[in-house]
């Protein structure tokens, strides 16, 4: 068992001078060209990008497990050329083939590969079950590194709040999340901290539990920074079809957030691609009729606060934020995601993940990443049920948010 | 300038233009909906007494002087932001001003004019310049004049030179001013014209004349990841870019997006004295000696988005010199010199990034201080190409006010080094001195790139 002495001991150790590269075991669904394990895990052999420099960690990837191997699997090809191993499974990866845990931090990247779904249309992406596996071994060793744990951390909200207890219990720093809340903004805006908003929408495409997921990280990095800090969700409906449009005739999301969110996007589709004119989507009338199969994700705080988040598929192709602060002022930017195939923005993201295993503390709460996680179940289980409203009683997760910022922006 | 005399001129310069007066709510004027409150939101126009001044003045009209319109070319990036608006701080901005003729110097079998002009009744199509400026009276009718002479079928002299028609055309948009003794604002696209002497000539008739003139790129004003500004009077010991394109196009981007940096340095702008290009193998030696410096290359390549996998396999890799090699097939390099001793390079790297990025040595650090001037383009990666936005807001702020919010001096020296850089390939990477773009000028303290 983890100690708290044996804690304290490993916190010291990792807080020494260290001159031997930091071992890293990549965790993977699978490891192909484009994959988010291919993404991320290649910044730990090749470096990346970050404020200026071409970054080289001091690191070194000793293990890999990757879970399928299909055609174009690299996994193979990167141990021979990087001077590690695959293992066939979690334990021996951590453990590097040995009996003792052998690594310094785990990066579990549990996206992409044939995976099934469920009744809600979640993709049953193992990540619990990568996680369980680690904290099998750390349990066993008495010893718990940093894992960094891409994207949700489940799609069972159950199975997420299980990971970040485990975590809690065993005292190891842990982040996850979307690369959404750290990449670049066009307008370079951060709410203040502290500040009073009345009202926030986010806008977003892409099908579902993949980018819906990104969206609402995007919509919580930013309405966590509200006075009194996050306290959680009190209630969640999940709309489709002529529905978002009447909610919106109705009020239930502001129709000027939801412009200004467009107005801030690149990529309006429609007349724009036909003949390169610019356009007013919502004035005009073409967002409901480019936006053929609308969805409104409607969140209600617990303070009160009241989101919503429009993956507008058809006529936007970017990610958009909107909110009215208290007093008037609307604050409104885009989550630059840059093109394919360099997607810097997920250097954006390792470079967090590896400044949390070079000195132990997450740049941002994990319960971030537990709420959006159980916010987007809920949600899909709202759709299920035929669209109702659902008390979320168990999304009351507080949590305080970063007072640094952490997009992009050196 | 202080702000007093500042305010003062600015008022001056509208009340020349437009009526004003100091209204207490609503105005009475009859027909207000053909009027607009413009002053407002200008914090720089109040009165010294600290009273803000209404300023009543009419929608200005505007005339667009273009080659040719079609998806995606300049004039329809331009043109349609003023007939469709564009998102702008949070909203979408229809400018406060009217875009009233159109004259499209080559209308193709994919021309949009005639669609825009059906949907915008406002906007007529003229068959000449000075039709389009005068609407037919004879005599200047707008208050502002657009003129974009970028894209079209001109033909291309023996240096490589696309001989697009800005000179000309500026030169029948001036032919109305005289006639009709009067000018107005202008804003011309891209660099002033390919051929130095007429780009030069522009200039001093705009000065000679008194009418606000603004021209240039949109790297300059469009978005930066990060959103970095050249700290006033700071001391630059190099710059360089690293873009994209071609020779004569986009190699006057590269020089804007440093120009728009470097003029803010101690002393402000004195121009240029000299310039060098390398291509092809000359390129791959300068690259070798250190003509130019590796650290601020490299700094501005870990600033791209769109660096291109230097192998097979990867999606993110910094290249080696070996792989610069073989992913650049035409490298192109302008590098020239500032007349206080400032050294400057301009990469054209197709094949390896399809942005542009800047690299600075600033007040003395070793480390490069690095950005992008990020363009939203419309070649797969969006619909848009946002960066017009800027572009336009701008214009209008001209139109507007009567003053170009920057000198257009930066694009007059720009002009110049393209031309050089043009020359000095032309003459077998010769260094081509460059006495006549001794060109002096002090840039707007006031950052002028897309951050709201």
């Amino acid at each position: 068992m983890l100690t708290r002495r044996t804690f304290l001991e490993t916190a010291a150790l990792a807080a020494a001078p260290r001159t031997r590269p930091l071992r890293i075991a990549i965790l993977a669904t699978v490891y192909r060209l484009h994959s988010h394990a291919q993404h991320m895990g290649d910044r730990f052999l090749v470096g990346y990008p970050y404020g200026g420099v071409w970054r080289k960690p001091n690191a070194k990837v000793v293990s890999l497990y990757v879970d399928q191997k299909p055609e174009g699997d690299l996994g193979g090809a990167r141990a021979r050329e990087f001077g590690f191993d695959v293992y066939p499974d979690i334990a021996a990866a951590l453990r590097c083939g040995g009996s003792k845990l052998a690594v310094d931090a785990v990066l579990l990247i549990a996206e992409h590969g044939d995976y099934l779904r469920n009744e809600k249309g979640q993709i049953l992406y193992p990540r619990y079950e990568f996680f369980e596996e680690c904290v099998k071994v750390f349990q066993a060793e008495g010893r718990a590194v940093p894992l960094y744990n891409d994207k949700h951390l489940s799609y069972s909200f159950e199975k997420a709040k299980a990971m970040v207890e485990a975590a809690r219990r065993l005292r190891f720093p842990m982040m996850a999340g979307s690369s959404l809340p750290v990449t670049w903004r066009l307008p370079a805006i951060e709410l203040p901290l502290d500040c009073e908003i009345a009202e926030a929408v986010m806008v977003g495409e892409g099908p579902s539990d993949a980018m819906d997921f990104h969206a609402l990280e995007g919509l919580q990095c930013m309405v966590e920074r509200r006075r009194g800090g996050e306290s959680g969700v009190r209630a969640v409906q999940l709309l489709t079809g002529d529905a978002v449009w009447k909610a919106g005739d109705e009020g239930r999301y502001s129709q000027d957030l939801l412009g200004a969110a467009l107005s801030r996007s690149d990529t309006p589709l429609g007349l724009t691609v036909e003949d390169g004119r610019t356009q007013d989507l919502l004035r005009s009338g073409e967002l409901r009729r480019l936006a053929k199969d609308p969805a409104a994700y409607l969140i209600e705080y617990r303070d009160g606060l009241k989101a919503a988040l429009l993956m507008l598929d058809g006529a936007v192709k970017d990610f958009n934020f909107a909110a009215r602060l208290k007093g008037g002022e609307v604050a409104s930017t885009q989550f630059l995601l840059t093109p394919d195939p360099n997607v810097t923005y997920s250097a954006c993201l390792m470079h967090h993940a590896w400044r949390m295993f070079e000195t132990g503390s997450p740049p941002y709460p994990v319960e971030r990443t537990l709420l959006t996680s159980g916010m987007l179940e809920s949600c899909l289980t709202s759709k299920l049920q035929g669209h109702a409203r659902l008390e979320t009683p168990h999304l009351a997760i507080a949590y305080k948010p970063p007072r640094e910022s952490r997009f992009a922006r050196a | 300038m202080d702000s007093h005399h500042h305010t003062a001129v600015r008022l001056s310069s509208w009340r020349r233009r437009w009526r004003s007066g100091r209204v207490a709510g609503v105005p009475t004027n009859p027909g207000l909906e053909q009027w607009i409150a413009c002053a407002p939101a200008d914090p720089a126009v109040r009165a010294g007494s600290g009273q803000p001044i209404i300023v009543i003045a009419m929608r200005p009209k505007l005339a667009a002087v273009v080659t040719t319109y079609f998806k995606y070319s300049h004039a329809q990036h331009i043109v349609d932001r003023f007939l469709d608006g564009y998102g702008w701080n949070g909203a979408h901005h229809y400018p406060p001003m009217d875009l009233v003729s159109l004259y499209v110097d080559q209308v193709g079998p994919n021309d949009l004019s005639r669609e825009r002009a059906a949907r915008h009744p406002g906007m007529k199509i003229f068959p000449s310049i000075a039709d389009a400026l005068t609407l037919g009276t004879g005599r200047l009718a707008v208050d502002g004049v657009v003129l974009v002479g970028e894209h079209g079928n001109y033909p291309r002299n023996e240096k490589g030179q696309t001989q697009y028609p800005r000179f000309q055309f500026f030169e029948q948009i001036v032919k109305v001013y005289r006639d009709s003794g009067r000018a107005v604002p202008l804003f011309s696209d891209k660099h002033l014209s390919w051929n130095w002497e007429w780009a030069r000539r522009m200039y001093d008739t705009a000065r000679e004349m008194k009418f606000p003139f603004l021209a240039g790129s949109s790297l300059p004003v469009t978005w930066r990841t990060p959103s970095v500004e050249m700290p006033p009077d700071a001391r630059v010991s190099e710059a360089l870019c690293v873009g994209y394109g071609g020779v004569d196009s986009y190699d006057f981007h590269g020089l804007e997006t440093i120009q728009c940096m470097v003029e803010r340095r101690r002393g402000g702008e004195t121009g240029c004295s000299w310039l060098q290009a390398y291509r092809g193998e000359k390129f791959w030696d300068a690259l070798r000696e250190g003509v130019w410096p590796r650290p601020l290359m490299d700094a501005a390549l870990t600033r791209s988005h769109t660096l291109t996998p230097a192998r097979p396999g990867f999606t993110h890799i910094f290249p080696s010199t070996e792989d610069l090699r073989r992913l650049v097939r035409d490298p192109v390099a302008y590098r020239y010199e500032h007349t206080g001793g400032l050294k400057c390079t301009m990469l054209l790297m197709n094949g390896l990034v399809r942005d542009f990025n800047f690299a600075a040595y600033v007040n003395g650090s070793r480390e490069p201080w690095s950005t992008q001037m990020y363009l939203p383009m419309p070649d797969g990666r969006t619909t848009l190409a946002d960066f017009f936005s800027p572009l336009v807001n701008h214009m209008e702020t001209m139109f507007l006010t009567g003053r170009a919010p920057y000198p257009v001096e930066r694009t007059l020296l720009t002009t110049g080094l393209t031309a050089a850089g043009v020359e000095s390939l032309y003459r077998g990477q010769a260094r081509v001195e460059t006495p006549h773009l001794a060109i002096a000028y002090r840039a707007p303290r006031e950052s002028t790139f897309w951050r709201t």
